[in-house]
């Protein structure tokens, strides 16, 4: 295959390309599915191809094709050339790249043990134990419990001269209850919401995950939920738990702190970004304590890679540091226009969709508080676990989420049950109000396996860094 | 295009080797280009060229799914394997009822040759003329020009022959000046149908009225939702409700409610993918005919799309609903969603209300809050106005809604007589066909800063 790269990129070199890049990516997919009492669905799925970027005259254009011979790849190159040309019809100025080092590599994700050998018996037979514990009570409607692997294989070449393999490895599952009575029904997840918790490792994280210690608490959580009371409508102290902090920083830090949102270009789907340029190194993000980091190279996470899909190479950032907005996550052509060179986030839903700025994992940095301290530090408040919806407005600044569970505080106690919960704010203001943030004993990196962005659609594996946070004065429930 | 003959000619040979019980072969082939642009330039310019094929293979009530893109035989038998060998892997499943028998499909002309021969000049002009309206006013434009040819072929062992090819052609396009935005879009089996120039104008038009916002108290309005504002919104409950997998999970407003009036006797909501004025498709994917689904009928709840599992498990019939192979986890959906028209012309409905709010569309929007409720929370986005004693009066700075679908639709004033086509999750197989709906009580919770 890597003959055949580049070939097709000395046949654009020869026709007078600024750029271009081939990016060859092979996915190995596992899905599996229990449902109740039976296996829901189980597929494994292989899918290669090539996309072929090209920078003509100031002007890009990209073309994808799964027939892998010679002759199609030198046409689809052709195609990529023809589309860059049409796009120069409404040129204003001509793209320019950031500098950037033309690296030779090859980059491996760790993993201990491969998902793929696993035996398929082991996997649904875990799974199985899971939702029969979880059907332990007839009040328990639905159990599933899932997991997936990834197994990707990418190889980037370039007009500069890069050559990069990859080669991921990813993992993740989760599981659920909905509990039924009456005209009420309720949902709880482990390890969370909308498929559970996802890696750059192999099934050693799955075993990690201890699904059977979970089962139990979970069932028993959902059918509390069906007699718990509605979540108040008024102004409090909250706490925050980790993976819905996860949620928080991915809705109201990741996605508008994305350089190509700022400059307008995600506007026609995703929408544009409250830290607008003149905002950088000026605005006061949030609290003192609050530090947010882009890291691609942390151990595991499901942002972790060793280089984008423009070659840059992985690197750590800091977004908001002791709360005062300092960065972007950068593409070549986006990072000029701040005068900095790629931080190297972008990267591409598989072969056939262009590179565009994806967060990687963009973590909240862990503070010092014990929980159980933060807990007993709050008179008055409301603990939310685990999303169950996301709203947010197109420049990230008026968000509702809901969660799955919520709990009062009362005088530093837990204590009764709420259901339906929600809580709402303004991105800035909310953020200010971060008065404590939990430490390392309780920060885990959560991945994100479906975050949507682009046309044509592309789904991207993030993931973030987060433990559990404490915000005064915030909203919550919605007024009738 | 690889063309009907071919395709089967090559599937059939694969599936002759099967062996499984039963055998069916899913094949979709795609040939799509998209044209972005964004700040009246085009920055992003794709085409692809791809397929899927998945294999499903039964041992017993053992069902087992493989999938790959490639064409060559010897992976096509690879995969055959693989997906057998899955199978065999898995306990029985109890709700599988086999694969469809054969079915006679409804003969429908979904294809055009302007759309598939649309090249990336012929889309970048386009785009030249959508940008050229918003420069008249100094605005810039956003949006994405998309042009797509399929094939979606069907086979199983038991008999099942479909095949289908199509053409989509979506666009969608937002004016933007320093303080506001307008928005406009359109779908169609054939390119020349839609007025890009016209579209373009309403964009612009809308961007011009909106311009410096006023801030309005979050309340309950009267509003008038326009095509695209209603579109968002079924195609969550669409997902949420609609769908046997969470009506039978007992989480979808329609649970335990046919038959039941849930809303103004002046809404009727349904699936129908035999309707020209969709983007009409004639089968599912396992081959099973599509069937007209009420969801509500005239305010009274009547039922849910199914597959086949989901409707062996309730001792229904398929409604012709099922997903791809490897979505089967994900329930069965409606592609082809209308909402009934009404009787009052589009023009004439701003005359008729007194203080309200007109909402152009809706931003990420979210269902899970409480769906057995149907409530809804979103953000209102590029073209909401004030309306007084008939009027726009200004633009409105945008508004958070979380309301109950159930309650706010409860308080229908008036329905548009037209309606319009609007994108759905996969339009080469379907696409919303909903009209303007004036609602006279409507919950807005909060509010941003433009």
């Amino acid at each position: 295959m890597k003959d055949k790269l580049i070939e097709c990129i000395d046949w654009l070199r020869g026709k007078g390309v600024n750029y271009a890049d081939c990016r060859f990516v092979r996915r190995e997919k596992e899905a599996l599915r229990v449902a109740d009492t039976h296996v829901e669905s189980f597929s494994r799925d292989l899918n290669a191809g090539v996309g072929i970027r090209v920078l003509f005259d100031g002007a890009w254009g990209f073309a994808a094709t799964a027939l892998l011979t010679p002759a199609q790849l030198k046409k689809t190159a052709g195609q990529a050339l023809q589309i860059a040309r049409a796009s120069t019809l409404t040129k204003h100025e001509p793209v320019k790249l950031a500098e950037q080092e033309a690296f030779v590599d090859h980059y491996r994700s760790d993993c201990k043990k491969d998902p793929f050998e696993v035996p398929t018996e082991d996997k649904i037979n875990l799974l199985m134990q899971v939702t029969e514990l979880l059907r332990k009570s007839k009040k328990i409607k639905t159990a599933e419990a899932s997991m997936d692997f990834y197994r990707t294989n990418k190889l980037f070449i370039s007009t500069e001269g890069a050559e990069i393999e990859q080669d991921i490895i990813e993992s993740g599952g989760g599981f659920y209850a909905v509990a039924f009575q009456a005209n009420e029904a309720q949902r709880r997840s482990y390890p969370n919401s909308f498929g559970g918790d996802f890696t750059t490792r192999g099934y050693e994280f799955i075993e990690e995950l201890r699904f059977l210690d979970h089962a139990e608490r979970v069932r028993e959580e959902a059918i509390a939920l069906l007699k718990a009371s509605p979540c108040p409508s008024k102004e409090t102290t909250i706490i925050i738990s980790a993976p819905q902090m996860a949620l928080q920083v991915h809705e109201s830090c990741g996605h508008p702190t994305e350089l190509d949102r700022v400059l307008g270009t995600e506007i026609s789907l995703a929408g544009g970004s409250f830290l607008t340029l003149d905002k950088l190194n000026q605005l006061k993000y949030g609290s003192d304590i609050v530090n947010i980091t882009a890291d691609a190279t942390v151990p595991g996470g499901l942002g972790t890679f060793g280089y984008d899909d423009e070659g840059v190479k992985a690197q750590r950032n800091p977004l908001v540091r002791n709360g005062l907005f300092v960065g972007y996550l950068t593409s070549r052509e986006t990072a000029p226009v701040i005068n900095q060179c790629s931080n190297g986030t972008m990267r591409a839903d598989g072969w056939n969709r262009l590179p565009i700025i994806r967060m990687t994992n963009i973590n909240l940095e862990p503070g010092e508080w014990e929980i159980k301290d933060l807990i007993a530090d709050t008179k008055d408040g409301i603990y939310f676990d685990l999303n169950k919806s996301w709203s947010i407005d197109d420049r990230r600044l008026n968000f509702q989420f809901g969660v799955e569970v919520a709990w009062e505080i009362k005088n530093g106690v837990l204590g009764r049950m709420f259901k339906n919960a929600t809580y709402t704010g303004i991105t800035p203001a909310f953020w200010n109000s971060c008065d404590a943030i939990c430490n390392k004993n309780h920060w885990h990196v959560w991945g994100v396996p479906n975050c949507g962005k682009g046309e044509p659609m592309q789904i991207m594996h993030v993931a973030h860094g987060a433990s559990p946070a404490r915000f005064r004065n915030i909203k919550v429930g919605v007024s009738k | 295009m690889i063309g009907k003959e071919k395709l089967f000619a090559k599937l059939e040979k694969i599936l002759a080797q099967s062996k499984a019980d039963q055998t069916e072969i899913v094949f979709i082939g795609s040939e799509s280009a998209l044209t972005r642009y964004a700040n009246s330039y085009i920055h992003q310019n794709v085409a692809e060229n791809n397929y899927r094929i998945y294999f499903r293979s039964i041992a017993g009530n053992r069902v087992g799914v493989a999938s790959t893109n490639s064409l060559l035989t010897d992976d096509l038998k690879t995969t055959l394997d693989n997906s057998l060998a899955i199978a065999r892997t898995q306990p029985e499943n109890p709700h599988f009822p086999g694969l469809p028998k054969p079915a006679k499909y409804k003969e429908l002309n979904t294809f055009n040759d302007a759309t598939a021969a649309t090249s990336p000049r012929d889309r970048a002009k386009i785009v030249r003329r959508i940008i050229a309206q918003a420069a008249k006013k100094k605005f810039i434009m956003a949006g994405a020009l998309s042009t797509s040819t399929d094939e979606i072929v069907i086979l199983n062992s038991r008999g099942v022959r479909a095949y289908q090819p199509t053409t989509v052609c979506s666009v969608n396009m937002i004016a933007m000046s320093a303080t506001s935005s307008g928005y406009a879009s359109a779908t169609s089996r054939n390119i020349a149908e839609i007025d890009f120039d016209r579209l373009a104008v309403q964009a612009v038009n809308k961007c011009e009225r909106s311009q410096n916002p006023r801030e309005i108290k979050p309340g309950d309005y009267e509003v008038l939702l326009e095509p695209p504002a209603i579109a968002e919104m079924l195609e969550w409950l669409n997902y949420v409700s609609f769908n046997c997998k969470p009506y039978q999970q007992g989480t979808s407003f329609l649970s335990g409610k046919i038959g039941k009036k849930l809303t103004s006797s002046q809404i009727t909501l349904y699936d129908n993918a035999l309707d020209d004025h969709s983007l009409a498709f004639p089968f599912d994917f396992e081959g099973v005919p599509k069937k007209k689904v009420f969801f509500l009928e005239k305010g009274i709840a009547r039922g849910v799309v199914y597959d086949s599992v989901t409707a062996h498990k309730e001792k229904v019939k398929p409604t012709g609903h099922t997903l791809t192979p490897e979505s089967a986890n994900e329930g069965a959906l409606g592609f082809n969603i209308f909402m009934a028209p009404g009787k009052v012309k589009r023009e004439r409905m701003i005359a008729g209300i007194k203080k309200g709010i007109l909402v152009t569309r809706f931003h990420y929007l979210n269902g899970y809050i409480d769906p057995r409720n149907a409530v809804l929370t979103g953000m209102t986005r590029d073209g909401t106005f004030l309306v007084e004693n008939g009027e726009i009066v200004c633009g409105l700075k945008n508004l958070r809604f979380t309301d109950s679908f159930l309650r706010a639709f409860d308080s229908v004033i008036a329905i548009s007589k037209e309606v319009e086509r609007h994108d759905s999750w996969w339009s080469a197989v379907g696409c919303m066909t909903i009209p303007a709906v004036h609602l006279g009580s409507f919950r807005f919770s909060g509010k941003t800063d433009f």
